[in-house]
């Protein structure tokens, strides 16, 4: 079912908490670092610490431009991969890449031993500086360093790829059954609270909370949430990553209760898509201060409906959406397996893509995705999984908006030539060495 | 003098165990059709021709019937109660056609005879891994059936190693059974009943065939509207009649669904699908439409289950007619070439070469500078690297698929590719040192490729999933970086050589012979570290192309992201003059097992989108392969340090 609703997405600022405000740094220690890295003229006995400073630059340099350390590096990595492959059999590919890849430091448990190592993004950073000061800026020039330069670029070319999508990319999913269409996509896992009011003419404002405002709220330790276009502020008094609805009297409950249902905590589970999140929420109004407390589950049908200086509004928890620059509908999805096998052949689904009031027919399947408006959309999974010949289809199209795209391709192709380059010169000494031998 | 002894001793050694070597890979070579009871030799071959559509592509009987059997009884051929072992299509002739003899054949392997006795089963003086007949099983089939179902339900990865037995045993005594009822149908006599209208569509016969019913379904399903609409006033007793005839048939039937031997008479576009006897009852009654060519050869398989005779004319006939249907609708144009490659056994060839290879080997090594065993490990060499990338191009062919696209097709590529590269380096650099290399590389390949085989069980050219269906990214990046592994490990494989030889003291004060292997390390890694590089990168971009991300930390990702970071650490280690000859050795060894945990040890963990080919078994041969990589490497380190100890004693 299609709302018909003029999305006007603004977030919700947070109330200027004390802690929000930075500290003004102590000056003192500044100037005395400003001091010792810029040493005056003039001053006695500068000259004496100018050349140690610029000694011990030389050798930081050095040392930041090695080889060496490019390989310890390069066995840090390695170790890190290897860890980091291995705790996903126990703590998911999600868990595992957060705590291993995209961190600065953790503690690895070997057993009882706890062992601290620095994480993947750090020894990434730190590799990707020894790469353009010691394998670019400082590189011997010439025809035998050639192939291993263009090689080292090809690497900053893929390592800069994964910075632009780090930072720019947005990955989420449409799922639809056929004949329905969608305008937005959601995230695999990022969640955000939206405060929908209906207004005139069938129409809906939405107000959107990114999740940061509220993942941390705790019992004692509410978030406050705060616009000036609503007439209360939201206090999110508990926020589980995965958990379920159930009844308070059944078992022994932790948390406040609404209308005799609590949320109860699950672990979480491995593949972080599978959890679903709930809060315990509270609208104070702003005017009375009357309170009106609430629970939204990620897998609730309805929302959390209340009434507030006479306007109603509706909260809901889902995924954090994002618009896409045109609709898409799906008209048909076929799966096709191998005859006679359960096993699947072939999934291709039957879009069409309106942009404005042109509308274009596209085939979406396994290993051809469609390119359209900066984003990328896959063939992702299908369902239901059991469903019997001739019962509707559901289609999950993976969307990703990633501007780095198709820097991979290209820092393989620099990469190989020089490589190719590189050894293939060796090979060729090495040969016309042998045949002088011989 | 001692060291000369221990020399020919060790080369004695490794002669037999080579010696072994191709006899084991000999015995596949050898003919054992003739010796099948019963069955001709002509009867087997022309039923191996036989095509049938299983695991989602047409193929014929035999490779069907051979990896069924090995499936059930770990073996290709089967020690049969009578004194020749029986050829895989002949026991599958027996099963179809003779269930009662096939029944008494010791087929189902159990590794531990504790499954017979949670059967209730009483052991006797069978051994504790030994091979179980059908009807030795049949007391305790309910019980076993019972408790499969138990086990069943749970998770294959917490099921105890006898659960897991019991839960094979069951799928494979089902499977037994299945193809055991497949020709009921021939066997079936259908029972008319007199002085109806039913019988007079058959001429009065008392009893008619599956076959001659197909023939008459329009008539009789017309006859059934017919009657069911109650106009006549015989319709209950001619009702009756029919469903008396339908019962029948469909008991005839039930057990048919097991093979799908009769190719559709409409385009594949219509119909993918190979019909059973089943199937094509169910069109016969249903839309009505019955093709003369499917009766025919419904009459060619009855008169098979009938004959006394040596059943090669029905055997044909059926081949023909089927062969016919299929060619009329597209199908089976690669049976030719199938039936070829199994029939030759190129592989088994290929093995026997590199065997011969690996024994001139050990007589150039104890004949360093002689002519005779350096030309013949080279021929030998080139000629099993030849007729193994036959095999692999004939795997093309008949896949219609690049190289790779299987685990086991890995093992081959690898294998072809290590010992080309090792005579290419040979031919580089003349030092008699990498043509060995390929002759051991190409044995152990072949060997890992036979073990893979017989542990998964399963036809080794099967279809596709839907993300692998693609030609242009199976080329590029699986090739590539199967090149990557053969490269590393042929490395690797070298490094050893120069780490042994420090080790036992050979060619002590002859630095020169360590250079140039150090060298053949170096220049084959930088080879291979080409290839690792842009395999992994091009797997990314394979990655973005079909799941929408470039990287993901899949383990199959970071294994292959682990080679490429051995193998460019050992560069930069070199450059930073960190590794020298000694220390490049020890890590090109250790770069081995990294990617023998990128080739086989991910796919044991169970995680991740990569996680195919079901490998369990193949953790022991793994961590064997550690451990004594492991041990080389540590055992060399220490000796390099005690000796670097002893020389400083001597100094001061």
């Amino acid at each position: 079912m299609r709302r018909a609703r003029a999305a006007e997405r603004a977030h919700i600022e947070a109330p200027a908490a004390s802690h929000d405000v930075a500290e003004p740094l102590p000056e003192g220690r500044t100037v005395r670092d400003e001091r010792a890295a810029v040493p005056r003229h003039g001053t006695p006995g500068t000259t004496h610490a100018r050349s140690r400073a610029v000694r011990v630059g030389r050798s930081a340099l050095a040392v930041v431009s090695s080889t060496g350390l490019a390989c310890v590096l390069l066995v840090l990595l390695g170790v890190l991969t290897w860890l980091g492959t291995l705790a996903q059999v126990e703590l998911g590919l999600y868990a595992a890449q957060q705590r291993y890849f995209e961190s600065f430091g953790l503690v690895h448990h070997a057993g009882p031993v706890p062992i601290p190592l620095p994480g993947g993004m750090l020894v990434l950073v730190l590799l990707a500086v020894n790469l353009i000061v010691g394998g670019l800026l400082r590189l011997r020039r010439g025809l035998a360093t050639l192939g291993v330069l263009v090689a080292h670029v090809g690497i900053l070319m893929l390592l800069a790829a994964g910075l632009v999508k780090t930072l720019c990319a947005r990955e989420g999913h449409v799922t639809l059954h056929e004949g329905e269409s969608a305008a937005h996509f959601e995230s695999w896992q990022r969640w955000e609270l939206a405060i929908t009011e209906p207004i005139d003419g069938g129409r809906a404002r939405e107000l959107v909370v990114p999740e940061e405002r509220f993942l941390q709220a705790r019992e004692g330790a509410a978030a406050r949430l705060r616009s000036a276009e609503l007439p209360f502020e939201i206090e999110v008094e508990r926020f589980l990553a995965n958990c379920e609805p159930a009844p308070a009297d059944a078992v022994a409950h932790v948390g406040s209760t609404v209308d005799g249902v609590f949320l109860r905590e699950k672990p979480r589970d491995p593949t972080a898509e599978r959890n679903l999140a709930g809060a315990h929420v509270t609208l104070v109004d702003r005017a009375s201060g009357a309170r009106r407390s609430g629970l939204v589950w990620a897998a609730e049908r309805a929302p959390f409906v209340a009434e507030v200086g006479g306007r109603r509004f509706a909260i809901e928890l889902r995924h954090e959406r994002y618009p896409m620059p045109f609709t898409l509908t799906l008209d048909e999805f076929r799966k096709e397996d191998h005859p006679g096998t359960g096993m699947a052949r072939s999934f291709e689904s039957d879009v069409r893509v309106v942009e404005g009031a042109a509308a274009r027919p596209v085939r979406i399947s396994m290993n051809q995705p469609l390119r359209a408006g900066g984003l990328v959309v896959y063939q992702a999974s299908w369902g239901p999984s059991n469903a019997r010949p001739g019962e509707p289809l559901f289609s999950t199209f993976a969307v990703v908006s990633n501007p780095s795209d198709a820097w991979p391709l290209w820092s393989c192709v620099v990469i190989a030539a020089g490589l190719v380059f590189h050894f293939g010169r060796k090979l060729g000494r090495h040969v016309r060495a042998e045949a002088r031998r011989a | 003098m001692s060291r000369r002894w221990s020399r020919r001793a060790t080369a004695l050694l490794i002669a037999m165990f080579a010696l072994c070597a191709v006899s084991a890979s000999g015995t596949a070579d050898r003919d054992e059709r003739g010796a099948a009871k019963g069955w001709s030799a002509r009867a087997i071959e022309l039923a191996g021709e036989v095509p049938l559509q299983d695991g989602g592509r047409v193929k014929p009987l035999s490779t069907f019937a051979s990896f069924t059997l090995l499936r059930l009884s770990g073996q290709r051929t089967l020690a049969s109660r009578g004194e020749a072992r029986l050829d895989a299509t002949a026991w599958s002739l027996d099963v179809l056609f003779h269930p009662e003899a096939a029944e008494l054949e010791p087929l189902f392997l159990v590794p531990d005879s504790a499954a017979i006795e949670a059967l209730g089963i009483d052991v006797g003086d069978k051994r504790k891994r030994d091979r179980w007949s059908h009807s030795e099983l049949a007391p305790g089939a309910g019980r076993l059936l019972a408790l499969a179902h138990e086990y069943d339900a749970i998770e294959p990865k917490q099921r105890t190693s006898l659960q897991q037995q019991i839960v094979t045993l069951a799928e494979d005594v089902n499977a037994f059974d299945g193809l055991r009822a497949a020709f009921d149908w021939a066997r079936t006599q259908l029972t008319v009943p007199q002085g109806t209208r039913v019988a007079a569509l058959f001429g009065g016969a008392r009893s008619v065939r599956f076959s001659d019913v197909i023939a008459r379904a329009p008539e009789l399903a017309a006859l059934h509207a017919q009657m069911a609409a109650g106009a006549d006033a015989n319709a209950k007793v001619e009702l009756e009649a029919l469903y008396t005839l339908e019962r029948e048939l469909d008991e005839a039937v039930r057990g048919s669904r097991a093979l799908r031997l009769f190719p559709p008479a409409v385009p594949t576009g219509e119909r993918e699908e190979w019909h059973t006897p089943w199937s094509i009852l169910a069109d016969a009654f249903g839309t009505g439409a019955v093709d003369p060519r499917h009766v025919e050869l419904l009459r060619a398989w009855e008169e098979l289950a009938r004959t006394s005779g040596t059943a090669e004319v029905e055997l044909e006939t059926a081949r023909t007619l089927a062969a016919q249907l299929a060619t009329a609708r597209g199908e089976g144009s690669k049976l030719a070439l199938e039936l070829a490659y199994y029939r030759w056994n190129l592989l088994g060839w290929s093995q026997g070469l590199f065997g011969l290879a690996f024994l001139c080997a050990a007589w150039l090594w104890l004949r360093p500078r002689s002519r005779a065993p350096y030309r013949a490990v080279c021929v030998l060499v080139g000629a099993g690297a030849c007729v193994l990338v036959l095999v692999i191009v004939t795997r093309c062919m008949i896949r219609g698929r690049p190289p790779v696209s299987t685990l086991y097709e890995t093992v081959l590529f690898v294998t072809a590719t290590g010992s080309l590269l090792a005579l290419a380096t040979e031919l580089l650099n003349r030092r008699r040192v990498a043509v060995s290399a390929a002759a051991v590389l190409g044995l152990v390949g072949l060997f890992v490729a036979n073990g893979y085989e017989t542990l998964d069980k399963q036809d080794t050219m099967p279809s596709l999933v839907a993300v692998l269906d693609t030609n242009f990214w199976l080329t590029t990046h699986v090739t590539a970086i199967t090149i990557g592994y053969s490269a590393g490990l042929l490395a690797a494989l070298l490094a050893n050589v120069y780490l042994v030889a420090r080790l036992l003291r050979w060619k002590r004060g002859e630095p020169a012979v360590f250079r140039e292997l150090a060298r053949m390390v170096y220049g084959v890694t930088c080879f291979g570290a080409i290839f690792a590089i842009v395999g992994t990168i091009l797997g990314g971009i394979w990655a973005n192309e079909s799941w929408g991300r470039f990287w993901g930390w899949d383990p199959k990702e970071n294994g292959a992201l682990l080679i490429v970071i051995a193998e460019v650490a050992l560069l930069h280690a070199r450059m930073a003059g960190w590794l020298r000859e000694f220390g490049m050795c020890v890590a090109a060894a250790f770069a081995g097992t990294v990617i023998a945990f990128s080739w086989w040890g991910v796919n044991l963990l169970g995680v991740g989108l990569h996680s195919y080919g079901f490998t369990s078994g193949i953790q022991t041969a793994l961590w064997s392969y550690y451990a004594v990589q492991w041990s080389v490497c540590l055992a060399a380190l220490a000796q390099a340090l005690l000796a670097r100890r002893s020389s400083r004693a001597v100094a001061t």
